[in-house]
C-alpha cells in the first residue's frame, strides 16, 4: 500500500477509487431499500451507448456517457413510476439496448478496440489528474446531495405512498435519486467500469445491512466497506500487476460482505429485542 | 362556498373500472370529531381515506380537507396517516425512531436539518404508543403489534390536525388497546379530527362521536343504537 503511494499513478488511482468507493454506497442504500438494485446496472449499460455517441459526434466519452446516463435514468424512472418497469424483462431490454447500441456505435466510430475494455471494467492505473478531479467532483456532488436530501429520500424509501400522502414531492425525489445514480455511474466508469460500478452501490450496502439495526447504521457501515474495498482491491491489483483493479475492488467488497454476513448471523442469534404484540 | 368541516365531500363519484365505489357521496366532518368508518369488505373504507389524501382522484364531485382541495401539500402536511398493515417488508434494517421521524420530515422546510425539537416530537410519539424503550431497535425484528404501533406513532407525531387511521388496532393486543383508544379520544378532545377505518368497529363504541357506514356508494351516519345492534355491544 505504502509502495503504491510512492508512485504518481498509485496516488491518482487511490484517490479516484476512494471517491467512488465511499460515495457509491451512499446512493446505493436508497436504491437497495427501494428494490431498485439493478437500476444502476441499467444506467451503466445505457452509459456505454453514451460513450459511443460521444465517439460518433467527436466529444469525450465521459460527456456522452453523462448525458445519455442522465436522460436514460430519467426515462427509466418514468417507466418505473408508471409500473412498466416492475419485472426483470423490462430491465433486461434496457441492458440489451444499451450494450448493443454501445458496441455498434463504437464500431461505427472506429473505436471498437481494446479501449472498450477500459470503459466496461475500468482503467484505474491509466487515469489522469483531470480524470481524478472529475471523479472526485462527481462523488462529492452525489454525497453532498444525499446528505442534504437524506430525510426526504429516507421517507420515500420507507414507504412511497405514505410519503406522497404526507405531501413530500415524491416524483421529484425519485428523479433526483436516479440522476445521482447516473452521476455516480459515470464517475465510476474509469475506476471499476460501467459493468461493475453498480456492484459498489449494492454489495457494501448488503454488507452493512447485516450488522446494523437502522438505515443510518447500515449507511455508515456500507461507506466503510466501500472505502475499505477500494483500498484492499487496489492494493491487490497493484501487488499482483496482472490483475484488473475494477475486478479486485468488487471482489474485495464481496469478501467483506461474506465476513459481515457471518458476523451478522452471530449477532442476530445473541440479540433479541423485547417482543410483545 | 366551501363548508367549515375538517373534511367535506360533495357529490363524489369514484370507482375502479366500471364498478362504482362511491356514487354521489356526501360527507361533512366537523373539527374535533372522532369518527369510525365501517362497512363490509370492498365497500370503499380504505378508498375513502385515499380520496381524502388525494392519492386517488374522484371522477366527479369535490373533496376538501382542512379547508383546501384534497391532495394539496400544505394540507397534507397537517395530516397524520397510518395505512393498513404494519409497513410491509423491508430490504434493509430500519430503526423504530427512523420510522417515526419519517412522519416529521414532511413538516420541515426544504433542506431544513433535524433538530432537538424534532427528536423530542419523535420521542413523545413513541411514548404515546409505548415504544419509547425500543426506539433504537430494528422495527422488523419486533412483533406485528409493535410494528403497527410504530406506524401509528409516525401518524401521531407532531400533533396533526387530522388523523386518518386505516385499521389501527390490527395486531395490537387487548392490553394496549384501551391506551390507544384513550390517546385518540384525547387528541379529538384537543381539537384534532380523527377518522378511523375499521372492519371491527366495536373496539371504538365507547369513544366515537360518529359512526359512518358505507353502503350502496353513499356515506351515512348510523346511530349509536344501530351501532350497538350491529356490533352486539
Amino acid at each position: 500500500m505504502i509502495d503504491l503511494l510512492t508512485h504518481d499513478f498509485g496516488r491518482k488511482a487511490l484517490i479516484a477509487a476512494m471517491a467512488v468507493g465511499l460515495a457509491a454506497p451512499v446512493v446505493g442504500a436508497f436504491l437497495v431499500q427501494r428494490r431498485m438494485s439493478l437500476i444502476g446496472d441499467g444506467i451503466g449499460h445505457l452509459a456505454l451507448a453514451g460513450v459511443a455517441l460521444g465517439a460518433l459526434i467527436g466529444v469525450a466519452g465521459v460527456w456522452g456517457a453523462l448525458v445519455v446516463a442522465i436522460l436514460g435514468a430519467i426515462a427509466l424512472e418514468a417507466l418505473r413510476a408508471r409500473g412498466r418497469l416492475t419485472g426483470d424483462l423490462s430491465l433486461a431490454l434496457v441492458f440489451y439496448l444499451g450494450i448493443a447500441a454501445g458496441v455498434v456505435g463504437l464500431a461505427a466510430a472506429g473505436r471498437y478496440n481494446a479501449s472498450v475494455l477500459s470503459v466496461l471494467f475500468g482503467s484505474l492505473f491509466a487515469i489522469t489528474w483531470a480524470d481524478v478531479a472529475v471523479i472526485v467532483a462527481l462523488g462529492a456532488a452525489v454525497a453532498g446531495a444525499v446528505t442534504l436530501l437524506y430525510r426526504p429520500l429516507l421517507a420515500v424509501a420507507l414507504d412511497e405512498e405514505t410519503a406522497r400522502a404526507a405531501g413530500l414531492p415524491v416524483d421529484l425525489l425519485n428523479v433526483a435519486l436516479v440522476v445521482l445514480t447516473a452521476l455516480l455511474t459515470v464517475g465510476g466508469m474509469r475506476v471499476v467500469g460501467l459493468l461493475l460500478v453498480a456492484a459498489l452501490m449494492v454489495v457494501p450496502v448488503a454488507a452493512g445491512g447485516r450488522v446494523s439495526h437502522s438505515f443510518r447504521g447500515t449507511l455508515w457501515w456500507a461507506v466503510a466497506v466501500g472505502g475499505l474495498s477500494s483500498v484492499v482491491g487496489l492494493s491487490v491489483a497493484a501487488t499482483q500487476g496482472e490483475l484488473v483493479p475494477g475486478g479486485t475492488i468488487v471482489l474485495a467488497s464481496v469478501g467483506l460482505f461474506l465476513v459481515f454476513a457471518a458476523l451478522g448471523a452471530r449477532a442476530h442469534r445473541l440479540h433479541r429485542p423485547g417482543r410483545a404484540s | 362556498m366551501p363548508g367549515t368541516g375538517a373534511v367535506e365531500l360533495t357529490g363524489v363519484r369514484f370507482g375502479f373500472g366500471p364498478v362504482p365505489i362511491f356514487e354521489g357521496a356526501d360527507l361533512s366532518v366537523r373539527p374535533g370529531t372522532l369518527a369510525v368508518v365501517t362497512g363490509p369488505n370492498g365497500s370503499g373504507k380504505s378508498t375513502l381515506l385515499k380520496l381524502l389524501l388525494g392519492l386517488l382522484e374522484p371522477a366527479a364531485g369535490t373533496i376538501r380537507v382542512l379547508g383546501e382541495p384534497a391532495g394539496r401539500a400544505t394540507a397534507l402536511r397537517r395530516i397524520g396517516y397510518a395505512p393498513q398493515g404494519a409497513g410491509g417488508a423491508s430490504v434493509l434494517p430500519i430503526s423504530v425512531s427512523e420510522v417515526v421521524a419519517a412522519g416529521v420530515t414532511p413538516r420541515k422546510r426544504f433542506l431544513q436539518p433535524f433538530g432537538r425539537l424534532d427528536w423530542r416530537l419523535v420521542n413523545e410519539a413513541l411514548d404515546a404508543v409505548g415504544l419509547g424503550d425500543l426506539s433504537r431497535e430494528c422495527v422488523f425484528e419486533l412483533s406485528g403489534g409493535q410494528q403497527q404501533r410504530a406506524v401509528l406513532a409516525r401518524a401521531l407525531v407532531g400533533d396533526p390536525e387530522l388523523l386518518l387511521l386505516d385499521e389501527p388496532t390490527t395486531g395490537i393486543d387487548r392490553a394496549f388497546r384501551p391506551r390507544l383508544l384513550a390517546e385518540l379520544r384525547r387528541r379529538a378532545d384537543a381539537g384534532a379530527t380523527v377518522i378511523v377505518v375499521s372492519h371491527d368497529p366495536e373496539d371504538f363504541h365507547e369513544i366515537v362521536d360518529r359512526v359512518l357506514a358505507l353502503e350502496d356508494g353513499k356515506i351515512g351516519d348510523i346511530s349509536h343504537q344501530e351501532f350497538h345492534e350491529v356490533t352486539g355491544r
